[in-house]
């Protein structure tokens, strides 16, 4: 596996578990009441599991798995790959910082720019990768 | 495929379909079920997508023990039960805790919570280094 899908994987992993655990406080919250407060992060809850969790280790995993390069057999350049597992986080944490303080609401926007140039350099990566080896 | 990775497609598959079923009650006027709407998002990003993604990633990510016994698997299986177990529960009592605050649900909800979170608990135990560059899985291999 390599480093990028390790990382990309092991960040999705943590993320997984921090949205779980923010989840299942506010479960316990809905029964008891006990601490109201945890609703501020339900944002935060979302955005965890559904592109920290879910979008990061589809990418992660798609970056490791599919096919490489017949020639090179490589997974192509190492810097796009590098810059859009930085991207992605980048705008996972500045997306959480928006929505944790209405002084940086603006950063939200950076936020999106930055999952969406990870999500272009994720294409660009891999449309060729998305190929069959027989040539059938 | 292991029949971990079986059960846990499989189950997906019926979280799905109860998803899509909500999801087709939720347009239904006449229908009237609380919290089904969070029940819909729940199936679908958990029961569906988020188990479908553990079953495949402890089948397909390297360092998988060949032989399938209970012990070379056993936090795969907690993670299986409490997952699964955890958004029953959590089916049953969302709805019904809407309509009486007794405190059999609230309990049911609580317990919901606590079985999801040590079910992610214990496939982060299986998998964390499972994830891993293959210099280290060939050097623990040799080990």
């Amino acid at each position: 596996m390599p480093s990028i899908s390790v990382w990309m994987i092991r960040l999705a992993i943590i993320y997984l578990g921090a949205g779980v655990l923010i989840g299942g406080l506010m479960l316990i919250d809905k029964a008891l009441h006990l601490i109201p407060l945890v609703w501020i992060l339900l944002p935060v809850h979302i955005e965890f599991l559904i592109t920290g969790w879910i979008i990061q280790f589809t990418l992660g995993t798609a970056y490791w798995i599919l096919p490489r390069y017949l020639k090179t057999k490589g997974r192509g350049k190492i810097l796009p790959a590098i810059l859009m597992a930085i991207f992605l986080n980048m705008g996972i944490v500045l997306v959480i910082i928006s929505t944790l303080s209405l002084e940086y609401s603006f950063l939200k926007l950076f936020g999106r720019v930055f999952q969406l140039f990870a999500i272009v350099l994720f294409i660009n990566l891999h449309w060729k990768r998305i190929t069959s080896y027989s040539k059938a | 495929m292991p029949l971990i990775t079986r059960l846990f497609i499989k189950t997906g598959l019926v979280f799905l379909l109860f998803s899509l079923i909500a999801g087709v009650l939720i347009q239904v006027e006449s229908v009237s079920i609380p919290n089904l709407q969070i029940l819909f998002w729940h199936t679908l990003m958990l029961g569906w997508i988020t188990q479908i993604i553990i079953g495949v990633s402890l089948w397909m990510f390297p360092g998988r023990k060949r032989e399938e016994t209970f012990s070379n698997q056993r936090w795969a299986w907690v993670a299986y039960v409490f997952l699964n177990s955890g958004l029953a529960f959590r089916i049953i009592a969302e709805p019904l805790l809407k309509l009486s605050a007794s405190t059999i649900w609230k309990l049911l909800l609580i317990i919901s919570a606590m079985l999801q979170f040590i079910a992610v608990v214990a496939y982060i135990i299986e998998i964390w280094p499972r994830a891993k560059g293959k210099k280290r899985h060939v050097k623990r291999t040799k080990e």
